[in-house]
């Protein structure tokens, strides 16, 4: 019973600052500054409205812009990773297991080495200023890690089954799309819900490579309120942060037990 | 097995993504070091002059590297303390396990957004909620975000708020430490406190290692929260300047592009020398026998 009391308050003091913001935007900024309540007078969606309508670009253009990045992300690095872990689990060919070790070695080099001439390469390319610099590299298994989580789990998949296939004349393409995928759903949840949390989360690649508002994700929207200046319109941009969050938490409801699963077994965020 | 050409289509993309997004940009950016370039002119050979700056001559990183090693050396034992305290009370066969679990890693979850950044940044701003919630108490508190003595520990605080992933871990590590271990210690007069230390600290040496580093490897690369909470700049005088946001500006401010890349590799150097010296010094302190 004591351990109750003691997980319940200390649950409530951690999660009181993300239901305060809750209920802030449904209050107006005034209120914001002098209420400590978690239950608004009043259920006011005039912050909503303010924040959704933007200050020279609507917030729906923001979501519609991290929708499309972060889908491509998923289906890139589903696609890519997918492929890349094929290869190095059920193919056999020169270089292979050198192939392996060298993804193994990227998960230990840091963005920051990499940043800045990739930076340079997309300005050459012409595509700073574009979404082809967050969307692109995912298409190219940079994501090491994730080769990693599906190696482990192709490992697990019996080769008896792919055996059996090319007896029967099977390509290696017809394996991988109609026996590999279709087994492996759980580990392309995982690192599909992954994909797309981080993706969404970002803030540092839109931060760099978008330079057209029109283009902004809604985590650089979200910004754009603090920029306006000392007039800040708290209640808009609480009402905006809470919407930015529902996806990121309806992901967790759904998938809750892969991602504790995936967090659990690699040290994930 | 299958024909061989087939392993190397698959391994395409992998292939382009390896030697033009990680190999070749990590040997660029250790050629670029030894250069001054800002975009527009061709680099131009320097030499060692930027790794000679950042030992001699930029007062303003030597602060940056300060206020990150106060960061990570704060935040890092109070999560891991945290995550760990809170595990071993869920670790106890507590009722509605799963329920607590989710509500603690709620945090960790959204604590990467930039909307979490923002409510940090009201809740201990000069009239924010912490500000409120102290004047009930009698206590005038002062702007913590803009006084650069208190800015870096809301930092501090916010990471160690997101102590649920390596909670989640700590937790799957407990369990695999079998209860007959407990019981046996009981029955020979082992106290609660003695068996933590006894029993489930050296068996969790090797979950504390990886725990350890990983987080002490986040917080070095630690950039969202001090650029959202200090508008950019790593201010109040430099207070929250983390080596990431200062990367960042020689960078992507000042285009300073050699010296920044001499800044990345730096900071490489530094990961690489805490986690060997973890994996160099884990011989004495983790025990991996079950």
């Amino acid at each position: 019973m004591f351990a109750h009391a003691a997980l319940c308050t200390a649950s409530l003091v951690m999660l009181y600052p993300l239901l305060w913001m809750l209920a802030s935007s449904f209050r107006d900024n005034a209120d914001i500054f002098t209420s400590l309540s978690l239950i608004p007078a009043k259920f006011d969606l005039a912050a909503y409205a303010r924040g959704w309508r933007g200050l020279h670009t609507g917030f729906g253009r923001f979501f519609i812009n991290s929708t499309v990045i972060s889908l491509l992300a998923v289906i890139g690095n589903l696609l890519s990773c997918s492929l890349a872990a094929f290869a190095v689990t059920r193919l056999k060919f020169r270089g292979r297991d050198l192939c392996f070790a060298m993804m193994l070695g990227t998960m230990m080099i840091p963005y920051q080495v990499t940043l800045i001439p990739q930076y340079i390469l997309f300005l050459h390319l012409d595509w700073v200023g574009t979404i082809l610099p967050l969307v692109v590299p995912k298409f190219l298994a940079v994501d090491a890690f994730f080769i990693f989580l599906m190696v482990q789990f192709f490992r697990g998949i019996p080769k008896e089954l792919d055996e059996a296939a090319v007896m029967d004349g099977c390509s290696a393409w017809r394996i991988y799309w109609n026996i590999m995928l279709p087994l492996s759903l759980p580990v392309l949840g995982t690192v599909g819900v992954f994909t797309f949390i981080f993706a969404w989360d970002d803030f540092f690649g839109p931060l760099i490579y978008l330079t057209d508002v029109e283009q902004f994700t809604v985590q650089l929207g979200l910004r754009g309120f603090l920029d306006a200046g000392g007039t800040s319109d708290w209640a808009a941009m609480f009402a905006m942060a809470v919407l930015t969050l529902v996806p990121v938490l309806l992901l967790f409801v759904f998938f809750q037990r892969s991602l504790i699963q995936g967090i659990a077994t690699t040290g994930l965020k | 097995m299958m024909r061989p050409a087939a392993g190397h289509w698959f391994l395409l993309p992998w292939f382009l993504g390896f030697f033009g997004l990680t190999l070749g940009p990590a040997l660029a950016s250790l050629v670029l070091s030894f250069t001054a370039y800002d975009l527009i002119e061709p680099p131009r050979w320097v030499g060692v002059a930027n790794y000679v700056r950042i030992v001699t001559a930029d007062s303003k990183l030597a602060e940056s590297v300060r206020i990150t090693l106060l960061y990570v050396v704060l935040s890092v034992p109070f999560k891991l303390g945290f995550a760990l305290a809170v595990a071993m009370v869920l670790n106890r066969g507590i009722a509605g396990l799963s329920v607590y679990r989710a509500l603690f890693y709620l945090p960790s979850l959204l604590g990467a957004s930039v909307a979490v950044a923002v409510l940090w940044r009201q809740v201990f701003s000069g009239d924010g909620l912490l500000h409120q919630a102290l004047l009930l108490v009698g206590i005038h508190s002062p702007s913590f975000v803009s006084d650069p003595d208190y800015a870096i520990y809301t930092l501090v605080a916010l990471s160690v708020w997101q102590f649920g992933s390596p909670m989640i871990i700590f937790l799957a590590g407990l369990r695999q430490i079998p209860r007959d271990v407990y019981e046996a210690a009981s029955l020979d007069g082992a106290r609660r406190f003695q068996q933590f230390w006894r029993i489930t600290l050296p068996l969790l040496t090797p979950v504390l290692f990886f725990n350890l580093v990983v987080q002490t490897i986040d917080a070095f690369k630690a950039f969202t929260p001090a650029f959202i909470i200090s508008g950019g700049t790593g201010g109040p005088i430099n207070s929250t300047l983390f080596y990431t946001l200062y990367l960042y500006q020689e960078a992507f401010g000042y285009f300073r592009m050699g010296y920044a890349a001499a800044l990345a590799w730096l900071l490489v150097l530094a990961i690489a020398a805490v986690t060997a010296t973890a994996f160099l010094t884990a011989r004495r302190w983790v025990h991996y026998e079950a």
